[in-house]
């Protein structure tokens, strides 16, 4: 055979020229998958309403003032926060049931320290500029907090602080050794950033508030609970008894004394495991009596288990019932209690235990069973014309009469530093629609805002960012597709030796390295956002979805999609929905 | 997941692949892994329709449609082909399903593997004659439901071991690969690749059809295989040096059980026994890597 004719008799084979890209099949779809970001538990749960999963994931990218910026978007004080916050967030952290949770306020202290050393400027400024100008009274988290977001608002803010410093209880009350006073110092240093002015050494009565009231548009008061509670037993006002509160301010004011022999600390929550702890730094020994057992006390169990291995004595079950001046000491007898039944909240009901007393002779006692607001006026009325009452705030705004805002300890319901950021931040937020919309829009416009099913506020959906989008669904454990998480331990705070902290007042908590960090935040489940995975490009068996270059969204071509779902079922993170699933 | 392939796509949308089908996703990463100088034999199998109907091609690579049982012998001869034409550079890959590789193509496969010639083969196994209607294979596992083995008489004889009748070729490598770890897919591809001689893969690629799953737990299904040790991931070089790549929890095998219709059927007597002999198929395997349980 020549090749002329084996050419002719080759076999014929077909070949194909074009693409299958002509066979639409997405009419195949009865299913539709799309991107649909959801609310986190933390977010929700953090009374600040701060986007964690968004923090973490940021942090995971090194991208450290990014998420710094994230943070403060919500709560402008992360160093504070960072230290001193009670972390409700992760109580709902969904990584809990799989090892357990992240420790998202470890990571906000190292934000809040990074941006410290690095000199991170945020470019969170001033949206606008409106006409009304704000008074605000008190310096504490409530008040500084309900200033930033106004100013941010852009209004006018002229902040009055009675005490030499602002900062109230983060600066008079919470010791050095939780909260060190550099790290507050350039907190409400931003604030001036921001333009708000603040005069402190001015104390305000009620004809200063009459005055504030005739030259600003809006007074904010967030006076706090500036006084411990008495006791009311007899012998309180000898010599040797002193308000916790007062002892600790006046640490934090600078003062040193010797505090030898034994001081009993009358209280179950933080002033009171505090005031403890500052004497022993003091070189005294405490003892701290309850009423209730050592599971009922609202002090963090951290610090009181701190406070324990420093050499602090807990006496539970005892309600103090009188004191006495002897030879130079104080007698303080103690009824004792017993628990019978349990109270509304859960905890158990405490009754005396027949007629058993206990005496315990100390050099000297502090008070610190709950506090209250130190003057009648800085507390909120319950009926008033014009009176809008709120989750964390109480606004009073009459027709044609000044307005007034209440935040801070006396709305609370719980006396914590966030929550008081939180109530500073809903007053601010409902005075921007108070003076732009009018009442009548008030709670619309804050619910709008809500971070899942609310109370949290989000001042990022608030000015409309993209977190708008996000759905109120609150992300469950199970829609977590945990084959794509290890287990991987939490971090463990490293501290001072016991020996070196109950010598000194200095931070007891020390800082982490930036791959620490980076490692404790890659553990976030980053429960309901996009993290860039790419598991729904990768695994899509028909092409469907696009993915631009670096930072651009992915989107889902539904010309081809025929809705298997598998991009919605591999997201580890429900980022992601399907439609018409049965 | 960060997988470090290609961005360019090989594989084009509009096919007629089902919904979810592990098929589609186990040549998706491994084309990414391997690049355009890639020749494709395609024996009959499911992806014989979905590589798209004349004119219409799913790849954009060459690709080479042959007869059931050639993919062995077919790849030979393009390679032959490209080594007269003196192209060292594309690689020969035949893509077959279990019943071209398991069954009907086997005398072929053996025959190139034998001669030891420099190709890929993959099986990607999805456990029955998916495309022709659910037909058994020698590949369907034990206790599966298919059409050939109905109601209560479902397969009771164990699924062959491929992976081990190619090693016994002393081919330089061998390796099993599952669609739900690309990562691990797309570097046993790469590897592949790099040695020269007969190497095989053993891809293990879910049907929502014919394994009655939903669409969507496809890849979920696929790596229970894996969690379970139903399916090892792990390599063979040169038919003797064995490594387990991935240490599951080992999870029960019920509870990859319980999520097929195929499986609907099993009592828990069944799945015992079951159970006992992946245990069994374990700790063969750590043996043979000289591993000790």
């Amino acid at each position: 055979m020549n090749r002329e004719q084996g050419r002719a008799e080759a076999l014929f084979m077909p070949r194909s020229f074009t693409t299958t890209e002509s066979n639409l099949t997405g009419s195949w779809r009865y299913m539709r998958p799309r991107f649909e970001e959801k609310t986190a538990p933390c977010s929700t749960a953090c009374p600040a309403g701060e986007d964690i999963p968004r923090i973490e994931m940021l942090t995971t990218q090194g991208a450290f003032r990014e998420a710094w910026e994230t943070i403060l978007m919500e709560n402008p004080f992360p160093a504070v926060c960072g230290r001193v916050c009670f972390h409700p967030c992760e109580g709902s952290c969904n990584r809990r049931g799989f090892d357990s949770a992240v420790a998202i306020h470890t990571m906000e202290r190292f934000l809040a320290d990074s941006a410290l050393r690095n000199g991170f400027r945020s470019d969170l400024g001033k949206l606008q500029s409106w006409k009304e100008r704000i008074a605000v009274v008190g310096a504490g988290p409530a008040g500084l907090a309900a200033a930033s977001f106004l100013a941010r608002l852009g209004y006018v803010v002229h902040v009055f602080e009675s005490l030499p410093e602002p900062g109230g209880i983060l600066r008079w009350g919470i010791p050095a050794y939780r909260l060190p006073p550099s790290a507050l110092q350039h907190e409400i240093a931003r604030l001036a950033g921001l333009g708000v002015e603040i005069r402190t050494d001015c104390r305000i009565d009620p004809s200063g508030l009459e005055a504030l009231e005739r030259d600003y548009d809006a007074v904010f008061l967030g006076c706090g609970f500036g006084k411990d509670r008495p006791l009311g037993i007899p012998g309180e006002r000898e010599e040797g008894v002193e308000d916790g509160l007062a002892f600790l301010s006046r640490i934090r004011g600078g003062a040193s004394p010797r505090l030898e022999g034994v001081s009993v600390v009358v209280g179950g929550g933080n002033s009171a495991v505090d005031v403890a702890r500052t004497v022993v730094r003091l070189g005294g020994r405490a003892v701290i009596a309850y009423r209730r057992r050592r599971q009922d006390m609202p002090a963090f169990d951290e610090e009181l288990q701190m406070a324990l291995e420093e050499g602090i004595e807990l006496q539970e079950l005892l309600a103090p019932a009188g004191i006495e001046r002897r030879d130079g000491k104080l007698a303080v007898t103690f009824r004792r209690m017993k628990i019978s039944g349990e109270d509304a909240d859960g905890r158990g009901r405490i009754v005396p235990d027949g007629e058993a007393k206990l005496e315990i002779e100390a050099d000297r006692l502090f008070t610190a069973a709950g506090a209250g607001v130190a003057e009648d006026w800085h507390r909120p009325p319950q009926e008033e014309t014009g009176l809008i009452k709120l989750s964390h705030s109480i606004l009073v705004a009459p027709e044609g009469r000044p307005v007034r805002a209440y935040g801070g300890d006396a709305t609370n319901d719980v006396q914590m530093v966030v929550t008081a950021v939180a109530s500073g931040k809903q007053a601010a937020l409902a005075l921007d629609v108070l003076f732009r919309e009018g009442p009548a829009a008030i709670r619309e416009r804050l619910a709008a805002c809500a971070v899942g099913p609310g109370p949290s506020l989000s001042m990022e959906i608030y000015t409309g960012g993209p977190r708008k989008l996000r759905t109120r669904h609150v992300v469950l454990p199970e829609e977590i597709n945990t084959d794509y998480f290890a287990f991987e331990p939490r971090i463990t705070q490293p501290r001072l030796l016991v020996e070196e902290r109950s010598r000194s007042f200095s931070e007891i908590d020390l800082k982490i390295s930036a791959g620490l960090a980076i490692r404790e935040a890659g553990r976030c489940f980053n429960c309901g956002i996009c993290n860039g995975c790419d598991n729904c490009y990768l695994f899509c068996p028909d092409v469907s979805i696009a993915r631009g270059h670096e930072g651009e969204d992915r989107r889902i071509n539904y010309d081809y999609c025929k809705g298997c779902g598998l991009c919605v079922v591999e997201c580890p993170r429900n980022a992601m929905t399907l439609e018409g699933k049965s | 997941m960060h997988l470090d392939v290609l961005d360019q796509e090989l594989m084009c949308s509009g096919h007629v692949g089902c919904p979810g089908c592990g098929a589609t996703i186990a040549m998706r990463f491994f084309l990414k892994a391997l690049g355009e100088k890639t020749v494709m034999v395609l024996p009959a199998c499911c992806w014989s329709v979905i590589a798209g109907p004349y004119p219409q091609s799913t790849l954009k690579i060459p690709v080479i449609h042959s007869a059931f049982e050639t993919g062995g012998a077919t790849a030979s001869g393009v390679r032959a082909a490209l080594d007269m034409r003196g192209d060292k550079d594309t690689t020969v890959v035949t893509w077959a399903g279990d019943g071209g590789t398991f069954d009907i193509g086997f005398q072929a496969l053996s025959g190139a593997v034998e001669r030891n010639e420099d190709f890929i083969y993959v099986c990607y196994d999805n456990e029955a004659y998916m495309n022709t209607g659910i037909q058994r294979s020698s590949s369907t596992p034990y206790g599966a439901w298919t059409t050939t083995t109905p109601g209560t008489d479902w397969k009771r004889l164990r699924k062959k071991n491929i992976v081990e009748a190619l090693v016994a070729h002393r081919i330089p490598y061998a390796a099993t690969a599952n669609i739900a770890f690309p990562e691990d897919l797309v570097r046993k591809a790469r590897k592949a690749k790099s040695i020269k001689g007969s190497k095989f893969l053993h891809i293990f690629a879910s049907c929502p059809t014919g394994w009655r799953i939903p669409s969507e737990m496809s890849i979920k299904i696929a790596r229970m295989a894996v969690q379970t040790n139903i399916f090892p991931l792990y390599e063979v070089e040169d038919g003797v040096r064995y490594t387990i790549n991935y240490k599951p929890r080992e999870y029960l095998v019920r509870e990859y059980f319980k999520l097929q219709g195929r499986f609907r059927h099993l009592t828990d007597q069944d799945l015992d026994a079951i159970q006992e002999m992946v245990n069994e198929d374990w700790q063969l395997l750590l043996r043979k890597a000289g591993e000790h349980a």
